[in-house]
């Protein structure tokens, strides 16, 4: 008990808990349904890939607006590029996308010297503009074939009767866990965002680290693209607009700190099902659809002020 | 023959003459209109406003169309390509009035010169008196695409082709987008008249969040048998939603009855395949062609209508579907329109 209280995604854990208990005491005949709980879950395990990726470039003190934008590039590499390139294909080409967006973006932010900010803002719009020239403003089919060949069912089917998603998000949010708490690399991660200089003082190669975090964030969000496109192959040019924000607001709730350091991966993916599971309940419970986006906003600021009192009540400095 | 006859035969010849060549002059009169557009070339619409404007100049060869658009679009891009359009003195401008405020301006600036202006696809929305003095609107009219298709679907629904509506969802990717909310007004009237709940609901451009806010909604509203989506291309993730969730989306007398707008091949796809009851289309063919010849017949004869001119919607259902589909091809070409069916 006294680790979970300590560990980083403990805020996140209390988020869960005390919605799961408002929620339930509101419409519980709403919420705990079978389809209620597989649409919020699949759809939390899709933004949870993004927001794990976020997460891990915030813990270095950075951040990365271009998820969305990148998320919807592999997804539409994915989907253009499959005739010519098969599902295998086009699958590798749109990750090797998503991972060069990711490493040049890095090796700007970090040799370039410029602000993360800046430097993904801008990739943002350059994603978002290849995505309308590359298709015309109409993004293409999926073939039959496309839709049944077995690694298409493997990404985006169903699994004894559960999403596919929900198999993957648990796969790797466990190896990308184990990196952060049990290998050098994930110290060395913790390190540069925890302080760079004393980090660099170590040893530890912080401009390398951010570069790979960058290219991680950008593979998990291309990946998710890909997912969601192998569950449901109707797409368009909007695919992931505004995924960025509702990814750090995630990250944010799940209790990554922007100073750095800070956060966790089980962490990223509760903050991602509380902000999926509001957008479900505040339609089911009859309000306007658009007050979504005013919660989130509530939610992550009262997130903030409640991860930073726990951070400083158990000693971190914030 | 006397010299007064001679005179007058003369005269009368040299008159002709004199007309029939100033008649000729004006008839060689070489015309240049400018169409300013916000559907830049990554909107495969954009081929039915050029492909128009083609027609228009085979008909008008004294005639030449310039078609001007951007494809990032901001307001203020649109703004700039008009300002730049009206400095180079064409002999008349067709723009849509994406924005009355920013376009009052530049277009004031251009009908004080003495150059006509017709709006097309998009009106400037004030009252009579406000808006912007161009000769005519010709375009789609937002709210009766929703009120028609209302209209459509109940005819249907009591010759017992499709379900009674019951509770009717006006699924929106843009909530303040003042078209599309026209759109789901005029579906609500149309409902209203049969007694149907209505809702519009928000569910935003992002595939996987629509699809979130849709299943949200028909999960807690279980009596809702219609959605009507006010993009084409949100129309496959309704019918997926619905499909996944067991309700029968396709068209038939039981569950749920999807309708959409646009002529794009997803939406007359959608229809043909059974997966829609209709669709819609505002005329884009005309949208192009149409601004022009009053242009031309304004510059020409001094001709201004009277009153907008109304190039839709036309209701696209399963008895025309055919026939639109052979249309979008040839505007579309094969390939493209097959891409772009992402049924």
């Amino acid at each position: 008990m006294k680790h979970l209280v300590r560990s980083q995604g403990f805020g996140a854990v209390i988020g869960v808990a005390v919605m799961l208990a408002v929620f339930t005491l509101v419409d519980f005949s709403g919420w705990w349904t079978v389809p209620t709980v597989s649409n919020v879950t699949q759809f939390a395990s899709i933004l949870a890939f993004v927001t794990m990726g976020e997460a891990l470039v915030i813990m270095t003190k950075e951040i990365d607006l271009s998820v969305g934008s990148v998320y919807g590039l592999a997804g539409v590499s994915f989907i253009t590029l499959e005739p010519p390139l098969g599902v295998p294909g086009s699958l590798l080409v749109a990750l090797l996308i998503a991972a060069l967006a990711g490493l040049g973006q890095g090796i700007a932010v970090v040799k370039g010297q410029l602000p993360s900010m800046i430097v993904t803002l801008g990739g943002l719009f350059i994603a978002r503009g290849i995505i309308y020239v590359w298709t015309g403003g109409s993004v293409h089919n999926f073939s039959p074939d496309a839709r049944a060949h077995p690694l298409t069912r493997v990404l985006g089917g169903e699994l004894f009767g559960v999403e596919a998603a929900i198999f993957w998000i648990v796969a790797i949010a466990a190896l990308l866990g184990l990196m952060l708490w049990a290998t050098p690399f994930g110290n060395r991660l913790l390190a540069t965002g925890g302080g760079r200089e004393s980090a660099e003082s170590r040893g530890v190669r912080t401009e390398r680290v951010k570069i790979v975090t960058f290219v991680l964030c950008s593979l998990l969000a291309g990946f998710a693209g890909i997912l969601t496109l192998c569950n449901q192959p109707q797409t368009h040019v909007t695919l992931g607009e505004n995924m960025e924000l509702e990814a750090i607001s995630a990250a944010v709730i799940g209790g990554c700190l922007l100073t750095g350091g800070r956060g966790s991966i089980l962490g990223a993916i509760l903050g991602a099902l509380i902000v999926v599971s509001f957008r479900y309940e505040l339609i089911a419970l009859g309000a306007p659809s658009s007050w979504y986006i005013t919660f989130v906003g509530v939610v992550l600021i009262a997130a903030v002020i409640f991860n930073q009192s726990l951070a400083r009540r158990l000693g971190h400095s914030v | 023959m006397n010299i007064k006859k001679l005179a007058m035969l003369t005269a009368v010849l040299a008159a002709s003459v004199v007309a029939g060549t100033a008649g000729a002059q004006d008839n060689d009169k070489q015309y240049r209109f400018v169409m300013v557009s916000h559907i830049g070339s990554n909107d495969p619409n954009m081929n039915w406003l050029t492909l128009s404007l083609k027609e228009f100049e085979k008909k008008y060869p004294n005639v030449k169309t310039e078609y001007i658009s951007t494809n990032n679009y901001s307001v203020q891009e649109h703004v700039r390509l008009l300002e730049q359009a009206i400095a180079t003195h064409p002999d008349g401008i067709a723009v849509p009035i994406v924005s009355s405020d920013a376009f009052e301006g530049p277009l004031r600036k251009a009908i004080d010169e003495g150059i006509p202006v017709v709006a097309f696809n998009i009106p400037d929305s004030r009252p009579a008196g406000e808006r912007i003095p161009y000769l005519t609107y010709v375009g789609g009219d937002e709210y009766l695409t929703g009120k028609k298709l209302g209209e459509y679907a109940i005819e249907q629904a009591k010759e017992g082709k499709i379900p009674q509506p019951k509770h009717v969802v006006c699924a929106s990717h843009d909530s303040a987008h003042q078209g599309l909310k026209a759109r789901c007004k005029g579906m609500k009237d149309a409902m209203a008249a049969v007694g149907a709940k209505f809702d519009e609901l928000f569910i935003g451009a992002e595939p996987a969040g629509a699809r979130n806010a849709l299943q949200s909604f028909l999960q807690a509203n279980p009596d809702t048998n219609y959605i009507f989506t006010v993009a084409g291309w949100s129309a496959p993730w309704a019918w997926s939603v619905a499909n996944e969730m067991k309700l029968d989306p396709d068209v038939d007398d039981k569950g749920m009855t999807i309708l959409t707008v646009d002529e794009g091949p997803v939406s007359i796809e959608g229809v043909r395949a059974g997966h829609l009851l209709a669709t819609n289309s505002q005329g884009f063919w005309l949208q192009g062609y149409e601004p022009m010849e009053w242009l031309y017949w304004n510059k020409k004869f001094g001709y201004a209508p009277q009153s907008d001119i109304l190039t839709g919607p036309v209701i696209i259902n399963k008895d025309n579907a055919d026939q639109w589909a052979k249309q979008v091809r040839a505007v579309f070409g094969d390939k493209a329109y097959d891409e772009q069916n992402t049924w």
